[in-house]
């Protein structure tokens, strides 16, 4: 397909940032000679996710190299995500002729570079993802230093965003573009900005603080914002919506995060306390509240388990109606015009979850002690498992991963 | 009246009428932060270098818990703070 000069122009500048990002990372490693630690690593993972009527099988794989050493460090990664029954099925069921289960496969690559220069700490990514009806690029600069002999550490980071959102129409995979429930499909474009385009655009901003308080007590705190503009409603969801009108949400939304926790040791006991807070706030009109528990045990020298507590809880949007009745008004979805709004996402109701899980993770510096093991040592194995109890359409959910790393 | 009473006092409304205060948030972290002024030496770090009390241990899993959040709650954020890029505290 013939591509547009806009599209062209979009992709050559999100290609040339990534590519300045990564050409300054390497000039900065090369004007800072000096010797420092090197570690290679793999890791091999798999995600797992089940509820009532969708199944999120992930397995990846990533590398990092030092080249030479933590001046420079490039990493790569590869995701699968094959998602059944999900939250889009009961639209894209009728679109495919009905099929009991539909499996979709969403591909993921990332190139990272990073660089480690005395208190100073660079990074930047690009990563590009893609399935059926939703293409994703992004691409982000994080920068650190440290402070106070290390005792305190600041963070900042920026990622951009850009993805395209299509509407699949059958099983041979074609697609049209979705700009949102208020535009109609015809006059709706895969190319440009705008209303009448396809382009959901998402600028993140992330602040971090990191502050060893004491010997044993290290606090965390974290700001992000997001800013995001384009389609953000689902246009598989208007059968779930009684009056059956397309799902629209408002185009713009700006997101708000601030968070808190602190890791406590007491080193006698090999125990580590670890609450954790956050509150979230958007100009839909959602407000969520996530507080946490963590307690991590050394139960061996190699062993270690953690078990998890997190209450979840947030607020509805203001377009969001509890008896589901929507009316079909032309226009875009505002705060001053919320009679245009529909909506049959679950993730703009009012609703809380508990969510208690527990963690092992076996490292194998003990193993590479042995004759012929020592390639096993900063290997571990890390297994989780944790069970949701969402009080939502979504019911209860099992969520597991299992990640087995190596370093060399 | 004792000049930190009466700004307590001031202070107090925005609490009881708020479910969150940002003046409140903020002296929080101000009195966190001053507090923590003094310098940990490296020598006292074992600790802190144990991987149960690095958050950059957590990445991978923060990072898939993070893109289930964003899949199934209307918030998100929180996953992953002081990791990003900073690599924790430099405690290793």
């Amino acid at each position: 397909m013939r591509l547009s000069r806009h599209r062209r122009r979009a992709r050559r500048s999100l290609l040339s940032l990534t590519r300045l990002a990564a050409l300054v990372l390497v000039a900065w490693a090369a004007l800072h000679p000096g010797t420092t630690a090197a570690e290679n690593r793999v890791t091999l993972g798999g995600n797992y996710y089940r509820e009532r009527s969708t199944r999120v099988i992930q397995p990846y794989v990533r590398a990092t190299v030092d080249a030479p050493d933590e001046r420079l460090t490039l990493g790569t990664a590869y995701l699968l995500d094959a998602i059944s029954s999900a939250s889009i099925a009961s639209g894209t069921m009728q679109a495919t002729g009905g099929d009991n289960v539909f499996t979709e496969f969403r591909h993921e690559v990332v190139a990272t570079a990073s660089s480690r220069l005395g208190e100073w700490n660079l990074g930047t990514f690009f990563r590009y993802s893609t399935e059926t009806d939703w293409i994703s690029r992004g691409t982000g600069l994080a920068v650190a230093r440290d402070f106070l002999q290390r005792t305190i550490n600041v963070s900042l980071a920026y990622n951009i965003g850009v993805d395209r959102i299509y509407r699949i129409r059958n099983n041979i995979g074609d697609r049209l573009p979705w700009c949102g429930g208020a535009i109609a499909p015809q006059d709706c474009r895969a190319k440009g900005s705008g209303t009448h385009s396809n382009l959901l655009l998402i600028h993140n901003f992330e602040l971090g603080y990191t502050h060893a308080l004491h010997r044993y007590v290290l606090g965390i705190f974290g700001v992000q914002y997001a800013h995001l503009v384009g389609p953000q409603d689902n246009p598989y969801r208007e059968n779930l919506i009684i009056s059956a009108i397309p799902e629209t949400h408002p185009r713009v939304r700006n997101r708000f995060a601030i968070a808190g926790s602190v890791r406590a040791t007491v080193p006698q006991a090999h125990l580590v306390f670890e609450p954790y807070y956050s509150f979230y706030v958007d100009d839909w009109g959602i407000e969520a509240h996530a507080p946490e528990l963590r307690i991590h045990a050394r139960v061996h020298r190699h062993l270690r388990l953690r078990a998890r507590y997190r209450y979840y809880h947030q607020s509805g949007a203001f377009f969001w109606k509890a008896d589901g009745m929507y009316i079909d008004n032309d226009g875009q979805c505002t705060r001053d015009h919320p009679e245009r709004c529909a909506t049959a996402d679950v993730k703009v109701t009012a609703w809380d979850s508990h969510t208690p899980g527990v963690q092992l993770v076996w490292e194998f510096d003990g193993l590479a002690r042995h004759p012929g093991l020592g390639w096993l040592e900063g290997g571990y194995l890390e297994l989780n498992y944790n069970h949701a109890i969402q009080h939502n359409r979504f019911g209860n959910a099992r969520i597991a991963n299992a990640t087995l790393s190596f370093a060399f | 009246m004792p000049q930190r009473a009466r700004s307590l006092i001031a202070f107090a409304p925005m609490t009881c009428t708020h479910g969150f205060s940002w003046r409140g948030a903020l002296l929080v972290t101000a009195a966190i932060a001053l507090a923590g002024c003094a310098t940990v030496k490296p020598s006292q770090r074992e600790a802190l270098s144990k991987p149960e009390m690095t958050p950059a241990s957590d990445g991978l899993e923060d990072e898939f818990y993070g893109h289930i959040e964003s899949a199934r709650q209307g918030s998100f954020g929180g996953h992953g703070v002081g990791a990003g890029g900073g690599g924790g505290c430099g405690c290793g």
